[in-house]
């Protein structure tokens, strides 16, 4: 079977050179270097068919960035191979290169100064695409992003949101073959958020391009993934369903509430939750199964102000997952050999 | 613009003030019209041969990081930068050489105009060398920070070695030899010595031929050295 994407063994190390302290060994820095070595990505092994929207996990760190930037020849591997569409991603064939893109939600890759629409014209020529096609293609995106009044206008003097619809309109111009989302909705408002998730899935479920997506948001991934990759300290501890996935965490919830006025005595909300008299509220992460009768028994107890529920960090849900999974493997092999 | 009129302003002066000083009729077998007429297009010529803004640019991007988004397109780093530079540069000739172009129909300086596009196609293949340079200097930002610095020392010895400083001919030999046949002296002394009949058609032969050579030397060791920086690049920032 022809994959979209396929590694074996792909590795990347990462060398920095360790300055030391002093003048002296500064110089002595030119001919006799230290290195420190970080291990970003140990040798993974991945087979993607064609297709498939993978959504790429992991804490800061964890080396999903890095192999996004390998599969997408922004950086070379120290060890193993790839294959996407078939070639080399670091050889940088301009054929390849036509048929994928990556856009990276912390950097601009359109020119800062210009509007949008010139930008399009660039990569236009630069990927050799046929300019009316273009001019409506971005037409298009721009009608289902809801921006086509922003094309015109420098790209510098849009909000963090606009910005990133455009960003997204240069990604999608020449209809990749293979997508690399780095984070597209990091830093946006719920509201903007919710737009470019709505737009992604809109755009893969017509367009069908194999997209690997990674974010901190877990409603980007449960929206738009068919499979989930969790990395963590550099390899791959987890390759299934995001509903799998989810299903081996407890799903925790944050909970605020600001009280009408401070309780005079100590409420008592359950075995673990108290709130002290004279406080002002609470602020507490707690399973979602558990929700219901906490918040049902604090009305009955005391007049509400203010209340908020959030999803819990991302970050903790996989922290949650690992420490799940290593107590699960120490009770299968107590005693390591 | 105003920067090329000021620098010719000066070695107009300066020139004139050393005529006038040492009484002579020639220096260096030319005669002050001669240096008038180099002074006056040099200081627009070196203005169009220099790339160290571009080249603080790509050595920006490596830092920061932002050259992923041209490494991820089909497109290579070198042709980015190059056609953004000759773009560039076509329109600073446009504007700034009509200065000197106009000055000159109507002062009694020597130039020959109907050489004005040979010695003009030199410079533009000059160009070609100068961001080949820029680009291995660049390369280096792969490898260590602070790179400008680089850029600055290689400022200096171009001021210099194209011969915006004053004409390479009055170098002392063996050196004078050494420097005019570098491919650096087509920035300036190659085009602006033809355009003001200081060298002839042979020189400017001799020029391009030159800088073909530089570049057959400098592109590959350029290639090179992007290569291996790449081999080490982590995608800064990304």
């Amino acid at each position: 079977m022809d994959y979209a994407i396929e590694t074996n063994g792909l590795t990347r190390v990462y060398e920095t050179y360790k300055k030391p302290e002093g003048v002296w060994n500064s110089i002595r820095g030119f001919w006799d270097r230290q290195y420190e070595r970080k291990v970003a990505l140990n040798p993974t092994d991945l087979k993607i068919e064609g297709g498939q929207i993978i959504g790429l996990v992991g804490g800061n760190g964890a080396g999903k960035t890095t192999l996004l930037k390998l599969l997408s020849g922004l950086i070379y591997p120290s060890g193993g191979e790839a294959k996407v569409l078939g070639s080399s991603p670091w050889s940088r064939d301009r054929n390849f290169l036509r048929r994928i893109s990556i856009l990276l939600g912390q950097k601009n890759q359109l020119w800062w100064d210009i509007p949008a629409a010139d930008s399009y014209e660039l990569l236009t020529r630069i990927y050799d695409l046929e300019p009316i096609a273009a001019k409506k293609r971005v037409m298009d995106l721009a009608e289902l992003l809801q921006c086509r009044e922003l094309l015109q206008v420098q790209l510098r003097r849009l909000s963090l949101g606009e910005r990133m619809k455009m960003e997204i309109i240069g990604s999608l111009l020449h209809q990749p073959a293979v997508l690399f989302l780095d984070e597209p909705t990091i830093g946006l408002d719920i509201v903007a958020q919710t737009n470019i998730r709505e737009f992604l899935a809109e755009y893969v479920k017509r367009e069908r391009p194999t997209v690997i997506l990674t974010s901190h948001y877990m409603d980007d991934i449960s929206m738009l993934s068919d499979r989930l990759l969790l990395i963590s300290k550099g390899s791959i501890v987890y390759d299934g369903t995001v509903n799998g996935f989810m299903s081996k965490t407890e799903r925790m919830q944050k909970l605020s509430v600001k009280l009408l006025k401070p309780p005079e005595k100590e409420i008592v909300l359950s075995e673990r939750l108290t709130i002290p008299a004279g406080a002002e509220g609470l602020s507490v992460e707690l399973p979602s199964q558990e929700m219901g009768s906490l918040l049902h028994r604090l009305m009955t107890i005391s007049p509400v102000e203010q209340l908020k529920i959030e999803e819990a960090n991302f970050e903790d849900v996989i922290r949650q997952f690992l420490e799940t999974e290593s107590r699960r493997r120490q009770a299968r092999h107590p005693f390591p050999t | 613009m105003i920067q090329p009129i000021l620098t010719a302003g000066i070695e107009v002066a300066l020139w004139t003030a050393i005529f006038a000083g040492s009484g002579q009729a020639t220096i260096g077998s030319y005669p002050r019209e001669s240096y008038l007429a180099y002074a006056l297009w040099a200081a627009f010529f070196a203005r169009i041969s220099s790339n160290w803004m571009y080249e603080f640019r790509m050595i920006e991007e490596i830092d920061t990081g932002s050259v992923n988004s041209v490494l991820a397109r089909p497109i290579s780093f070198y042709e980015y930068y190059l056609s953004q530079f000759l773009g560039y540069k076509v329109i600073t000739s446009l504007i700034s050489l009509t200065v000197p172009f106009i000055l000159t129909l109507f002062i009694g300086v020597s130039t020959y105009h109907s050489r004005f596009p040979a010695a003009l196609l030199l410079v533009f293949f000059y160009l070609v060398l100068v961001h080949t340079v820029s680009f291995s200097i660049a390369s280096f930002a792969f490898f260590f920070n602070r790179i400008h610095s680089l850029t600055m020392a290689k400022n200096i010895a171009l001021w210099l070695l194209m011969g915006e400083l004053f004409p390479l001919d009055l170098i002392p030999e063996p050196y004078r030899s050494w420097v005019i046949h570098l491919p650096f002296s087509s920035g300036v002394y190659i085009p602006v010595g033809y355009l003001t009949g200081r060298l002839g058609h042979a020189d400017l032969l001799k020029a391009f031929v030159s800088v073909a050579l530089g570049l057959l030397v400098l592109a590959p060791a350029s290639s090179a050295l992007w290569l291996a920086g790449r081999k080490r690049y982590s995608g800064t920032g990304a």
